[in-house]
C-alpha cells in the first residue's frame, strides 16, 4: 500500500479510536441528552404560550405588513433557542473536549497507546478531529432538534428577526441563513473545544480543562460586559467578542467582510492553542 | 544489540531518578532487570518506550534512536509497563482491535493472541468485570499484538496467583524460544533467576551490575558462603588473614564469607590444617545473594541509611 494511503488509514483509524473513546463515556452524552430533553419542552412552551408572542408580533406588524400563515415558526424559535442557548453551549461542548486527552492520563492507558509505533502528533490530531466530530454533532443536534423537530411541532414560515429594525426572510431565504448561521456556531465552538482541549493537555483529569476552558470564555463575557476604556481597548483582542458571529448570518446585507475578520481572529486563537496544545503533548512525561 | 541505553539520566525536580545509565540487551536474551523499589528500574523503562523524555542520553533499539524516531524504534516493539490498564467500558477484544488500528495492522492476529493468554473465552467481556490476573494477560496480549521482536515487560506478574506467575514465566520461554528477546522487570527474583540469561541491577539511579546470569552467579566473590565451624573465633582469625577471603563476620554461631568458589575447597583444607570442625561449607550462589549484597539492602537499615547520607 503507498505510504499517503497508509498514513490516511492509520489516520481514520485513530480517528476511529477516539470516537469509541468518547462514545464509550456517558459524560459526552450529557449534552444531547439536554439538548434532547430541553428542546421539546422549549417547542412545547412555544406551541403552548406562543400564541400571545404571535399576536404581540401581528399587531405591531399588521399596520405595515399583511401577515399570512403563522409568524411563529420553527426559524423563530430557533433564533431565541440560539439566543438563549448561546451562552451555555461552550459548557456542553467542554465535558468531551475536556476528557480528549486527560482521560488517558488519568485511566493510565497512554501507557499502552504511547508506547506503540504511531507518534504523538498523530495521536494528538485524531483526539482533535475526534473532538471537532463531536463538537460539530452536537450543534448538528442541536440545529435538527430545533428546525427538525420544530418544524414538525410549529411549521415553517418567514422568519422575522428584530435587529435594528425589521428583517423579514422569506422561508427559503430563512433555511439559507440558517445553514449559514449553525456552520458559524459550527466553527465557534471549535475554538472552545480547541481551547479545553488545550487544558486537557495539561493535567490529568477531565474537570480541570472544563474550568479553565470555561472561566476563561466568562472572564471574557465579563470584560465585553464592562463599559470602561481599557477593557474596550481590549475587546477586539479576546476571542470571546467574536463568539456572536453567527448573528451575522440574520443581517441584511450579510457582513462578509465582519464575518471574514471574525473567523480569522478565531483561526488565530484555534491555530495558537492547536500550537500549545502539540508543544505540551510532545514533552509531556507519563509517570501515572 | 537489539536495545542500547546511552548515559541516561533523569531527574525529577532535585531527585536523581537515573544517572548516567549504560545497558546493552543483546539479541535473543531474556534480560531481567532488578532494582530496589525508587531505584529508577520504572524510569528507565518508561525512558525506553517514550513515556518519558531523558535529561541527557539516549536509548537505542535495533540502532534507531528512540528519542528521535520514535515510530522506527518502536515499530518492533511490545511492552507492558507496570499496570494493565485499559478503556474499561470496553471489551478485550474491541482495546485490542484498537490498538491494532494504532498499529497499522488488520484484526486477525486478535484470536490468536487471546487464545495463548487464555482470554478466548471472555474475549467479549468488558474490562471492568476482569479480575486483576486477566488484566495482567490482556496487558501481555496486547504488547505480543504487533509481533514484537523485542518485547518489555515492567512487572508482569503483579497481582497474579502462583499459577499465573508460572504461566507467564511459561510464555516468557515460549516467546524467548520464538526468538524474542525478553526485557523483564521483576522484584521476583527467584523468577528472573529461573527465566533470564541475563541481568542488571540498577540501585539510586545506577547500573551496579550487569552481565550474564551464569557468569554472575559464579563469580562468587559477590556472594556469601555459611561455614558452620567449631571454634568459630579460632576459624574466624585464620580465614580473615588470608588476602582471598573479602568478608569475613561472625554471625548467629557461625562464619560468613565472601569468596571466589574455586577458593572453596581451600577453605575447608585451612580450617581443618588449623583443627576447626568444618560442619558445614553452604555457598549462597543465589540472585537474591547477588541483588541483597550489591544493593547494600543484606546491611541493617541503619548503616543503609547513613550510606545514602
Amino acid at each position: 500500500m503507498p505510504l499517503c494511503l497508509r498514513g490516511k488509514k492509520l489516520m481514520f483509524g485513530l480517528i476511529h479510536n477516539e470516537l469509541l473513546k468518547i462514545t464509550g463515556r456517558w459524560r459526552s452524552f450529557i449534552g444531547f441528552i439536554g439538548i434532547g430533553v430541553l428542546m421539546p419542552f422549549i417547542l412545547w412552551g412555544f406551541s403552548y404560550g406562543g400564541g400571545e408572542i404571535h399576536d404581540e408580533y401581528v399587531r405591531q406588524l399588521g399596520d405595515s405588513f399583511i401577515v399570512v400563515g403563522s409568524i411563529f415558526n420553527a426559524f423563530l424559535a430557533t433564533y431565541i433557542v440560539m439566543n438563549a442557548f448561546w451562552i451555555h453551549m461552550p459548557f456542553l461542548v467542554a465535558l468531551a473536549a475536556g476528557d480528549a486527552v486527560a482521560a488517558e492520563g488519568a485511566a493510565g492507558t497512554f501507557r499502552i497507546i504511547l508506547t506503540r509505533s504511531t507518534s504523538r502528533l498523530k495521536i494528538l490530531f485524531a483526539k482533535l478531529f475526534a473532538t471537532w466530530i463531536y463538537t460539530t454533532l452536537l450543534i448538528l443536534f442541536l440545529a435538527f432538534m430545533c428546525l427538525g423537530v420544530g418544524t414538525l411541532w410549529l411549521g415553517s414560515g418567514d422568519l422575522i428577526v428584530f435587529d435594528k429594525g425589521i428583517l423579514i426572510l422569506d422561508q427559503n431565504e430563512a433555511w439559507i441563513r440558517m445553514a449559514l448561521s449553525f456552520g458559524l456556531a459550527i466553527l465557534v465552538m471549535y475554538v472552545v473545544a480547541t481551547l479545553c482541549f488545550m487544558f486537557s493537555t495539561m493535567v490529568n483529569n477531565g474537570i480541570g480543562p472544563i474550568i479553565g476552558a470555561i472561566f476563561l470564555i466568562v472572564i471574557g463575557y465579563i470584560i465585553m460586559a464592562i463599559p470602561l476604556d481599557m477593557f474596550e481597548k481590549m475587546e477586539p483582542y479576546i476571542f470571546v467578542t467574536y463568539f456572536d458571529v453567527w448573528q451575522q448570518a440574520f443581517k441584511e446585507p450579510i457582513p462578509w467582510d465582519r464575518i471574514a475578520k471574525s473567523l480569522g481572529v478565531l483561526s488565530l486563537y484555534t491555530a495558537g492553542f492547536i500550537g500549545i496544545s502539540v508543544a505540551v503533548f510532545l514533552r509531556k512525561d507519563i509517570k501515572s | 544489540m537489539i536495545l542500547e541505553t546511552q548515559n541516561l539520566s533523569k531527574s525529577f525536580g532535585t531527585q536523581e531518578a537515573v544517572d548516567n545509565l549504560s545497558l546493552e540487551i543483546p539479541e535473543g536474551s531474556v534480560f531481567g532487570f532488578l532494582g530496589p523499589n525508587g531505584s529508577g528500574k520504572s524510569t528507565t523503562i518508561r525512558m525506553m518506550t517514550d513515556l518519558i523524555r531523558p535529561d541527557a542520553g539516549e536509548v537505542f533499539i535495533q540502532g534507531k534512536s528512540v528519542q528521535k524516531y520514535h515510530q522506527k524504534a518502536l515499530s518492533g516493539v511490545g511492552a507492558f509497563i507496570e499496570r494493565a490498564d485499559f478503556y474499561k467500558h470496553l471489551s478485550a477484544r474491541t482495546n485490542l482491535e484498537m490498538l491494532a488500528r494504532m498499529d497499522g495492522n488488520g484484526f486477525e492476529n486478535i484470536p490468536i493472541i487471546l487464545e495463548r493468554v487464555g482470554l478466548s473465552e471472555r474475549a467479549g467481556d468488558k474490562v471492568k468485570n476482569y479480575s486483576q490476573g486477566m488484566r495482567q494477560r490482556l496487558g501481555i496480549a496486547q504488547a505480543l499484538l504487533s509481533k514484537p521482536k523485542l518485547l518489555i515487560l515492567d512487572e508482569p506478574t503483579n497481582g497474579l496467583d502462583p499459577q499465573g506467575m508460572k504461566e507467564v514465566r511459561d510464555l516468557v520461554r515460549e516467546l524467548s524460544s520464538e526468538g524474542i528477546t525478553i526485557f523483564i522487570s521483576s522484584h521476583l527474583l527467584d523468577e528472573v533467576q529461573k527465566i533470564c540469561s541475563h541481568v542488571a541491577i540498577i540501585h539510586l539511579g545506577q547500573l551496579i551490575i550487569s552481565g550474564k546470569m551464569d557468569d554472575l552467579l559464579t563469580e562468587s566473590e559477590w556472594f556469601t558462603t555459611e561455614i558452620r565451624v567449631k571454634p568459630v573465633k579460632k576459624a574466624k582469625t585464620v580465614l580473615e588473614n588470608q588476602d582471598w577471603v573479602h568478608r569475613c563476620e561472625e554471625k548467629h554461631g557461625a562464619l560468613f564469607i565472601n569468596t571466589t568458589s574455586e577458593k572453596l575447597p581451600e577453605v575447608t583444607a585451612l580450617l581443618v590444617q588449623n583443627e576447626c570442625a568444618v560442619e558445614a561449607v553452604i555457598p549462597k550462589t543465589s540472585l537474591e545473594e547477588l541483588f541483597l549484597s550489591k544493593t547494600g539492602m543484606n546491611e541493617p537499615q541503619s548503616h543503609r541509611d547513613s550510606e545514602k547520607k
